[in-house]
């Protein structure tokens, strides 16, 4: 077998292994070593590689950003602070119809500015916003699918979590990648909106049911208490945009302040007890340990597939076979949306990035742009059966038993659509991820 | 995963035998080590930004230090993490034959945890010599003369995690090798 047989054996037999269940990250690192050891037929280069791979690639200031943004989410998610915040949207969009589903969309867009993850936004929206909107006269599939729409946000508005690691997996300055999703993110917020209109008009049976009620009565706050409501979490996003677009800290300082005020806040609300506390600090360890492992066994990998040649026999083939950067492109897009049905999101960014990002790297394009395309083409899969992980989450989370795990992809559907098409402008569009470099 | 899990409610080794129980405190006093290391983050980050801003104080030294902390927490959580199962995995296949064929099941549960042993093993086996060099040669990270850090405490906590989570890997292992040949699986 030559090298590129080698890197592509590998490649598959990884794809194979991780659907048998063993942990990524064993499979990824597995082959690597493997791989590389048949490549240069030499342990131990590999060897030296599998070092550098486990104390190097993790001994990088900029990593610091995953557990700190993980804290300051954490704490944000057990203060009641998304509560807050839905309740101050809900009486914006109190007078419009779907207006509790477009709270909900808005809500989960501030909410994603203060944390990183989808499963986080996916499960606090669950307990908050299901319940609310199905009370209100909403349909269940339409209260699930738009907490599990809107979920997604989570990821693309900074700080993001997938973000992090395309930015350590890239080598991309993870404050370029993060001023990047701004624009996308809000895009993706007001697309969500205009469906929620679209539906609410023309196929109004899908949204609420024949004894809705669209007053919402109760969302009556004088203006003071929305401001108290709202201004814990605008001081939080002020933190964290201040460090990532003023540029006047750097973002993982932007953690740690972010962390630090979070924590302020929440003893200020006497939400947070000590055990809390520590609960929080404990998950933040098994979150940022779990994708360091990853990511350690991603850097391996990335080097076997560096010296395997696969990279260039890729960019030699699109030559050859006149492929434009473009056609490429989709074609890289539509093998991420596919694999979503089979892979997680990291997985999926750690094992296809490498391979794609030589090519982008000599076409000069910016790799922030081809990050926040990557990003929302992986967070598609999040929807999507068999394996949509925010939808398993808000399965997970919701007390009523008579929705089903299809009616949460059904109602989902609408949104998932959506993404494609804000995917669409967004690669025809690169304005909209580099406007605000 | 905002509540899941906070509890140690693992499927991890609960034979309690005295050797398990060992590791199980080993792993617990790790994390714990870890976890006040993210703690110590956000302290140096913050006195950092805070001296910076208000008394034109910055201290010196914290990306390095933050980089190397980083390294260390990580490693300090690994074997916890393996023990909890929190490394990221399809469970779809395995979740249908642990139903179907719970024998074939565990046997490839068992695979899978002692190819994990091995690999975390390879890493040991690679970075101990590093180690031993850093430590004789007082390897550093930083300028000179304005602030340096020594790398071999890194180096150690790489060696212990990596220690640890070979036995945690080879006790699962060990686990699901039991499970397969116990009474009531080979029902096929």
């Amino acid at each position: 077998m030559n090298e590129l047989q080698i890197g592509l054996a590998a490649i598959v037999l990884m794809l194979l292994l991780i659907q048998t269940g063993m942990h990524v990250a064993v499979a990824l690192f597995l082959l690597s070593f493997v791989g590389v050891w048949l490549m240069k037929d030499n342990m131990t280069i590999a060897g030296k590689l599998v070092a550098i791979s486990a104390q190097h690639s993790m001994q990088r200031y900029e990593f610091g950003v995953l557990p700190l943004f993980v804290v300051m989410g954490l704490i944000v998610s057990s203060t009641g602070m998304g509560r807050d915040t839905f309740d101050v949207a809900g009486q914006i969009f109190r007078r419009m119809r779907g207006g509790l589903g477009m709270a909900t969309v808005s809500a989960n867009a501030i909410f994603a500015a203060i944390n990183g993850t989808t499963i986080a936004s996916a499960s606090v929206f669950t307990k908050i916003a299901v319940p609310e909107l199905i009370r209100h006269g909403y349909t269940k599939r339409f209260s699930v699918g738009v907490v599990a729409g809107s979920s997604v946000l989570g990821m693309l508005i900074p700080p993001s979590l997938l973000l992090i690691i395309f930015g350590v997996v890239s080598e991309t300055s993870i404050g370029a990648l993060f001023t990047a999703g701004i624009i996308p993110g809000i895009l993706l917020s007001a697309a969500f909106i205009g469906v929620i209109m679209v539906m609410g008009r023309f196929f109004p049976s899908t949204v609420t049911t024949s004894q809705a009620n669209h007053e919402l009565q109760e969302y009556n706050d004088s203006l003071t208490t929305m401001a108290a409501k709202i201004s814990p979490i605008i001081i939080l996003i002020l933190i964290v945009l201040g460090g990532i677009y003023g540029g006047v800290i750097t973002p993982v300082e932007a953690g740690g302040v972010g962390a630090l005020a979070s924590l302020i806040i929440a003893l200020l609300k006497r939400k947070l007890t000590l055990r809390m506390f520590w609960n929080v600090l404990v998950e933040t360890g098994m979150v940022t340990g779990s994708i360091a492992f990853l990511l350690i066994a991603a850097h391996l990998y990335a080097n076997m597939l560096a010296l395997s040649g696969l990279p260039d026999f890729i960019s030699q083939q699109m030559e050859a076979h006149e492929l434009s950067f473009a056609a490429s492109l989709v074609i890289y897009l539509i093998i991420i949306i596919l694999l979503g049905t089979i892979l997680d999101s990291a997985s999926i960014i750690l094992i296809l990035v490498p391979l794609m990002l030589p090519v982008v790297e000599a076409l000069e394009i910016h790799t922030a742009w081809f990050g926040i395309v990557t990003i929302i083409a992986v967070e598609i899969g999040l929807l999507t059966p068999p394996l949509g992980i925010a939808c398993f989450v808000i399965k997970t989370n919701l007390d009523d038993d008579s929705i089903s795990l299809g009616d949460i992809f059904i109602g989902a559907a609408p949104f998932a659509l959506t993404m494609l098409l804000v995917l669409v402008i967004v690669v025809i569009e690169p304005w909209f991820a580099l406007a605000l470099l | 995963m905002v509540d899941s899990n906070q509890e140690d409610n693992s499927p991890g080794p609960a034979d309690g035998s005295g050797e398990t129980s060992f590791l199980h405190r080993l792993t617990s006093l790790q994390s714990g080590l870890g976890t006040i290391g993210i703690f110590i983050l956000i302290v140096l980050i913050n006195a950092d930004v805070f001296g910076r801003f208000l008394f034109n104080a910055p201290l010196t030294g914290v990306p390095e230090v933050v980089s190397l902390t980083i390294v260390g927490i990580v490693y300090l959580q690994i074997s916890h993490a393996i023990r909890q199962d929190r490394f990221i995995r399809s469970d779809m296949f395995i979740g249908r034959m642990l139903e179907k064929r719970p024998r074939v099941a565990h046997l490839l549960l068992c695979f899978h945890h002692i190819t994990g042993a091995v690999l975390v093993g390879v890493v040991f086996y690679f970075i101990y010599p590093k180690f031993i060099e850093a430590f004789k040669t007082d390897e550093y990270i930083g300028s000179f003369g304005y602030f340096t850090a020594p790398i071999w405490p890194v180096g150690l906590v790489i060696l212990i995690g990596c220690g640890t989570s070979v036995i945690q890997f080879a006790l699962i292992a060990a686990r699901d090798l039991k499970m397969a040949f116990a009474k009531g699986s080979d029902d096929e």
